[in-house]
């Protein structure tokens, strides 16, 4: 960068070795090629390898969101409660619009808005994914399908609490004696929760890598998702019925069997005691192959852009 | 701006020269026409000193700032060599010539835009900037270092203390790495990425930091991995760090390879090369300081006091 003609460098030296001495150097001594990517069996078998630094990842990551703060952990309680109680007040009480189409109005908001944010913060942590490990993809060598997994990861961990503070709150709704919350007994179905929270965290997964590679190679993109998750969020009846506000429209039947709204089922299925929730084995099937397609279709996408990771 | 060229001489590392041609082994890694470009989003243009003023019409509207401004940066143009097994190769030159990136290119970090790297085993690299995660404890950082080099957590366990040791960060390791000095943090980068022997360790400006204990045990361990058939990559300011830990020294200047050749006689010629920019620098700025009496000039006119 001087800009002096009296001082200069040495020129330039023009080492380059020949294809053929090239090939046969590299065939000898047994060297591979950096920053390729490696074909899909060894990838997978790489990634199955970091299981434990996916998840130990996750936990940190989990952890630490709450470090900075004088009550620490409890935040993992606290925050989920102060948003339960906004829902609640909100379209339990003031609106009307969650009365529709259920017995107990509380529990299907708060089971609506705690289902979809895991949704939709693992979304976000898959789109960040790559770019807020940015250090760590320049400094080490790893399959990269760790970091949306241990982003999706992170969530799930937030989650746990979250459900517990979910179940407890459906339940305590019912006991109100006003006739607009129906009972939500406790019952062994409540278990069910679990293998529902399993798919959609597979899903997430899926969703995460997709979004990881699209917004890493075009970063504009992350600014489009706040309002693809807004779309979504109101094609999925989160805070209202879509059966009984769009159900007879031909679209109505498409939103109900998309995805985000057969986890949302699978969740108020399990949970509440509702006749407009009852089980249904088709939705268990479909929130089963929805997973699958989605994790399968996403890692695919995701290995297709490895070798791209870390670039600018 | 930070000084461009500082290699101040520490006596620490002048009485242990470079350990002498241990056996040298076959290629272990190869480098082939390697080219890297940054791509960079939203600047208007390379270079020095302000952007010209524009008014806000042509700013929202003009060309340079509309949307999709992507700047093409050319960090590494074409560098080929060959390292072999054993070797301990320090990369000179001055700021923003590319030493860095091409560090990262040949680790595989940064995928090339041309060109090809081929290497034996999995490289390590280590930088100043690669913080871990600094709102995480040191405890924290070398169970996530670690498994992310690819160690069992067994291992882990089994190298924590040798880990805590070997950084000298002693009950620091419970507390946040925001907390960490610059030298504490790079000490501990350091002891997590030697912790794995790699096959080739790369080395970014880490050994700068850290006293004379710690650059003595640095380098022994710089000595392990070279003993047990790796290669060593040192980039580095100090030109006695680098004659005391290489056997063989890059020259970068403008993302080209200028000189490749021992180590002494490499710093020896990059040494007299800054001096001589060094000496011209301060001419320029006597004939500056000599001109300030006159009316100023445009700004245009103290840029290459400035650099």
């Amino acid at each position: 960068m001087t800009q002096s003609e009296a001082v200069s460098a040495p020129p330039p030296l023009h080492q380059r070795l020949d294809r053929a001495e090239l090939e046969r150097l590299v065939a000898d001594n047994g060297l591979g090629r950096m920053g390729v990517r490696p074909p899909l069996v060894p990838y997978v078998k790489q990634l199955w390898a970091r299981r434990s630094f996916a998840s130990v990842l996750a936990t940190s990551k989990a952890y630490a969101r709450h470090q900075n703060n004088y009550l620490g952990q409890l935040w993992a309680l606290l925050n989920p409660i102060l948003n339960a109680f906004v829902y609640v007040l909100i379209f339990g009480f003031v609106l009307q619009v969650s009365r529709e189409g259920t017995n107990n109005a509380i529990a299907f908001v708060v089971i609506g808005t705690f289902i979809f944010r895991f949704f939709e913060t693992s979304i976000t942590a898959g789109a960040k994914s790559i770019r807020s490990n940015l250090n760590l993809v320049r400094s080490v060598h790893f399959p990269r399908a760790v970091l949306p997994i241990s982003g999706v990861l992170a969530e799930l961990t937030t989650l746990v609490p979250a459900i517990l503070v979910m179940i407890v709150i459906s339940w305590a709704s019912g006991l109100l004696p006003d006739p607009a919350f129906a009972p939500v007994p406790v019952s062994w179905e409540w278990l069910l929760i679990v293998p529902a929270i399993a798919m959609l965290w597979l899903f997430n997964t899926g969703c995460a890598f997709m979004v990881a590679r699209w917004v890493a190679i075009t970063p504009d993109l992350q600014n489009i998702i706040p309002f693809v998750m807004r779309f979504l969020m109101y094609g999925s009846g989160v805070i209202f019925s879509i059966d009984r506000y769009v159900g007879d429209h031909p679209i109505g039947t498409v939103l109900q069997y998309q995805p985000v709204a057969v986890y949302l089922y699978l969740a108020r299925s399990s949970i509440m005691d509702d006749p407009n929730f009852p089980q249904d084995p088709v939705m268990w099937w479909l929130g089963l192959g929805w997973a699958l397609v989605f994790l399968l279709i996403g890692f695919l996408v995701f290995w297709r852009g490895e070798e791209r990771y870390g670039r600018d | 701006m930070t000084e461009d060229y500082d290699f101040e001489v520490d006596a620490e590392d002048l009485d242990s020269v470079a350990t002498p041609d241990r056996a040298i082994g076959p290629p272990s890694l190869l480098v082939d026409d390697l080219h890297v470009t940054y791509r960079v989003f939203g600047a208007r243009r390379v270079g020095h000193g302000e952007a010209p003023k524009r008014s806000l019409l042509s700013r929202l509207f003009g060309r340079g700032t509309e949307p999709g401004t992507v700047t093409q940066v050319p960090a590494i143009r074409g560098v080929s060599f060959t390292a072999h097994h054993g070797e301990s190769i320090g990369i000179v030159g001055v700021n923003g010539s590319g030493k860095s990136t091409l560090l990262r290119a040949i680790a595989g970090l940064i995928p090339p835009n041309q060109g090809a790297v081929y290497a034996a085993g999995d490289p390590a690299l280590l930088g100043v900037n690669a913080v871990l995660m600094g709102g995480l404890t040191g405890e924290r950082n070398i169970v996530i270092g670690g498994l992310a080099l690819g160690l069992t957590p067994q291992q882990i366990d089994e190298r924590y203390d040798d880990i805590v040791e070997f950084s000298g960060i002693g009950n620091f390791v419970n507390l946040p790495m925001k907390a960490y000095s610059s030298g504490m943090a790079a000490r501990l980068r350091f002891a997590i990425s030697v912790a794995a022997v790699p096959d080739i360790l790369m080395i970014d400006e880490a050994l700068a930091t850290g006293d004379a204990t710690f650059r003595q045990r640095s380098k022994e361990r710089i000595d392990e991995v070279r003993a047990s058939a790796g290669t060593v990559f040192l980039v580095s300011h100090s030109l006695a760090t680098v004659k005391s830990i290489c056997t063989r020294v890059l020259w970068i200047h403008q993302g080209e390879l200028v000189m490749d050749g021992p180590a002494e006689q490499v710093c020896e010629e990059y040494g007299e090369f800054v001096q001589a920019v060094k000496k011209e620098r301060l001419a320029a700025r006597r004939s500056k300081a000599g001109a300030a009496a006159a009316p100023r000039r445009g700004r245009s006119g103290d840029n290459s006091a400035a650099r």
